[in-house]
């Protein structure tokens, strides 16, 4: 029995349910997509009470309840309300017009959303462009890799610059790096732009030219471009989103949200779980504004963007799972990261960084700005976990940032992006297809980026 | 074999069917998994049916159509809509994974052999023959000629100019790739244009849809070729309009006129009264621009014998006896009406 036990509680065993749930999600709809389709929120319960079970077994009923709903709770709700948030107020934004997806046209969206990620948060630049950027390429038969940049850019990239941009710097932020710190990042996001954006102009005018080879043409008939935004009241609760992301990253330090401990106070859900006042307020603001988006806006623009729920009930299904099952290889990092001996620039960018792959991004973030900061630096800057070099912070907000990019489950929106494209006409790759694309590109722009600004 | 192929252009047609039907039935304006016309898709849907190593792509499109039609709304819609996709799977599961023979794949390439041409004009199609030509090949004469003899509409610059009027653009601001000699010739003799400003920039970004010019022009030519394929018979100079046709699946005539190097210059210093040496480079330089204006917008190889029906070299025939050639040859197809009348 001890044998047994101690088995279980080895960390490689239990990470073997989250990996199994990432092949899953990688292999099963390929080998048997439409059983996929049916059955997810059966693979991942099944995954889930693989990680649940033996964690009982272990460490007892109580500890294993508070975990799990420690991650769903904390991690797991706001994130998945953000989303929600997000993905109904966009889908009430329809922009109406004959604006041809053309390699120049697609190349300058890609750089204007890339910018807009950072203002309103990846999730939102995502959503809010995706829609559009589907439909100004409709003519055309190859636009996978329009997608799978929009995935690199606009989903991840871009939003290094400011912590609304991406949650791991939303809570650097909330750990005193200064709001505006992230805008030093803007030389690194610009030369991986120009990079990204002059790799995907070529391929994509490969693609043009073989799609205009192929006798497709865009309906050009009428002079002149119209272009017209219906819904365009509901950048209201898009800014109501936004700020609501803000005050969750605000309010928790303010003396009127924390006990006399200096814990953020909330409401005790089991144990030591609390739902902060802050994100309950944050999620407040979150559910108003789609409601409100809902309720002012012609139904007729959702049909016509194609809004169905398919998009955000795949998400919420799969990243359950995922948040549940990613438990202990958070744990093993947490406790492994300060003795990983990782102290270099280009450490802490590649770990942050590849972990952030495949593992929720912002613990990750945390994890690493944790263990600089135990490093014992005597100038930088200072947040609550010691005192940072700014070259170290940079290189562990771009790996958190970038590398999300990686993969379909690195980012939120990556995965968002996919199954809205592939709900409208566009076949993306399949999980190692997308991987074959982000290491032949990302990771070699990555490694630009390590010999110019993380040596 | 020939029932085989039938059957795969059944199923295609199915399969276009079902994925504009779901379309329709979800209401989207996004765009759709089959968004060019329907024979070209349908073509190229039995084309993937067919070829048994892209069976898998043929499969990931259907999902997609699957993907969309788990989307309607309406109950009843959305089980008519997967009735047909499930049956259309299995339709497709039934296909065998082997051939014993290989299949024909491209069969309107088969068909465009001169022997096919008694087929490959119905008598309700119009005449359209189309000719690429090195310059200084005498091709716009013999084309001339040709259209002359053929008592039909000769079109070069013509299309260009229609073209323009199309766009509501004014000539000064855009360029005729496809224009002869003589007229790339006087425009190389004139000053050169100014840089464009920003504001023309902008100008033209919101005139031509955010596409460059010449892809605007490009566009507006191919549907314009197209229209007129369906009204009446003529001779087309260049502009890809072989390829365009073919992709508009119009039957057509593709020639390629050519002559030796040597022989083009000596004509181009007669017709521009140029020496040599700048005749050569001229020459070199309306060669690569046509080859690469050509390989752009059809991704074939400007003058390569396998994408015409007919190859000639006039400086063997001359214009006359390469006008002749061509009627000779036009002649083996008693299908089409202005010849059967003549």
């Amino acid at each position: 029995m001890n044998d047994i036990v101690t088995l279980l509680s080895s960390p490689v065993v239990r990470c073997i349910p989250f990996a199994g749930l990432l092949l899953c999600v990688a292999v099963m709809p390929l080998v048997k997509a439409e059983w996929w389709e049916e059955h997810q929120p059966i693979v991942v319960a099944f995954w889930s009470l693989l990680f649940i079970i033996p964690y009982v077994i272990t460490m007892g009923g109580a500890e294993t309840t508070e975990v799990v709903l420690e991650c769903l709770v904390n991690d797991y709700l706001t994130f998945i309300v953000l989303l929600f948030g997000l993905f109904c107020v966009a889908g009430n934004i329809t922009l109406d017009g004959n604006l041809a997806g053309s390699p120049a046209v697609n190349t300058m969206f890609l750089a204007i959303g890339t910018l807009l990620s950072s203002v309103i948060g990846t999730t939102g630049a995502s959503m809010l462009m995706v829609r559009p950027m589907i439909k100004m390429n409709s003519w055309r038969k190859r636009k996978s890799q329009i997608m799978i940049f929009f995935i690199f850019m606009i989903s991840n990239l871009g939003g290094s610059l400011t912590p609304i941009g991406d949650p791991p710097l939303l809570m650097g932020f909330m750990r005193g790096v200064p709001f505006f710190w992230s805008l030093r990042l803007f030389p690194i996001l610009v030369f991986n732009m120009i990079v990204l954006l002059i790799v995907f102009y070529n391929i994509d005018k490969r693609k043009y030219r073989r799609d205009i080879a192929r006798g497709r043409h865009p309906d050009i008939s009428e002079p002149g471009i119209t272009l017209k935004i219906k819904g365009l009241h509901n950048i209201i609760f898009i800014a109501m989103i936004v700020g609501a992301v803000i005050l969750s990253g605000t309010l928790p330090s303010l003396p009127a949200f924390q006990d006399a401990s200096g814990k953020v106070l909330g409401l005790r859900i089991f144990g030591d779980v609390v739902l902060g006042y802050p994100s309950l307020i944050e999620i407040a603001i979150i559910l108003l504004a789609a409601y409100l988006s809902f309720k002012t806006t012609d139904a007729r623009i959702r049909t016509g963007n194609h809004f169905t729920w398919g998009a955000i009930r795949e998400v919420a299904v799969l990243f359950v799972g995922i948040f549940v099952t990613m438990q202990p290889a958070l744990m093993l990092l947490k406790s492994m990261g300060p003795e990983l001996g990782i102290t270099e620039p280009y450490q802490m960018f590649w770990s942050t960084g590849m972990l952030s792959s495949f593992l929720d991004n912002t613990p990750t973030y945390l994890v690493f700005l944790t263990t600089a900061g135990t490093l014992g630096y005597s100038s930088g800057i200072a947040t609550s976990v010691g005192i940072v070099t700014a070259k170290v912070l940079t290189a562990i907000s771009c790996g958190a940032v970038f590398m999300g990019a990686n993969t379909y489950i690195g980012n939120a929106p990556n995965f968002m992006v996919k199954s809205i494209s592939d709900e409208n006409g566009i076949r993306m790759p399949s999980f190692f297809g997308y991987m074959a694309w982000s290491f032949g590109i990302l990771v070699p722009v990555f490694l630009l980026d390590t010999l110019v600004f993380f040596r | 074999m020939a029932k085989k192929q039938e059957a795969y252009y059944e199923l295609a047609g199915r399969i276009y069917d079902l994925d504009e039907a779901v379309y329709k039935c979800v209401g989207s304006s996004l765009g759709r998994t089959y968004t060019g016309d329907r024979e070209t898709c349908i073509e190229d849907i039995t084309r993937l049916l067919i070829t048994k190593p892209r069976m898998q792509e043929c499969r990931s499109q259907i999902a997609l159509i699957g993907n969309m039609a788990r989307t309607i709304r309406n109950k009843e819609d959305r089980k008519r809509m997967m009735t047909e996709y499930n049956e259309i799977l299995q339709e497709i599961k039934k296909i065998p994974t082997t051939f014993g023979s290989v299949d024909i794949l491209n069969e309107n390439m088969a068909a465009l052999n001169t022997s096919n041409l008694r087929q490959k004009f119905s008598p309700d199609d119009h005449l359209v023959i189309c000719i690429g030509r090195n310059h200084g090949s005498a091709g716009s004469d013999i084309g001339f000629a040709l259209a002359d003899k053929l008592k039909i509409d000769y079109y070069d610059a013509e299309i260009f100019q229609k073209v323009i009027e199309r766009m509501n653009a004014e000539k000064e601001n855009v360029e005729d790739d496809n224009s002869n000699f003589i007229e790339t010739a006087k425009r190389a003799s004139q000053p050169r244009k100014k840089k464009t400003k920003f504001t023309e920039y902008l100008k033209n970004f919101r005139r031509y849809h955010g596409l460059p010019v010449q892809d605007a022009i490009f566009f507006h030519q191919s549907e314009l070729i197209k229209e007129m394929a369906k009204k009446e018979d003529f001779v087309v100079m260049g502009r890809c309009a072989d390829v365009i046709l073919t992709n508009k699946r119009i039957p057509h005539i593709s020639i390629f006129i050519t002559a030796p190097f040597e022989q083009r210059v000596e004509r181009m210093m007669e017709a521009l009264k140029m020496d040599y040496k700048h005749a050569v480079r001229f020459l070199k330089r309306l060669d690569h621009k046509h080859e690469a204006y050509y390989k752009f917008y059809t991704e074939r190889q400007w003058g390569n014998a396998v994408n015409y029906d007919l190859c000639i070299n006039s400086a063997s025939y001359g214009i006359e006896e390469t006008v002749d050639l061509i009627v000779r040859m036009i002649d083996q197809y008693p299908n089409h009406k202005k010849l059967a009348e003549d």
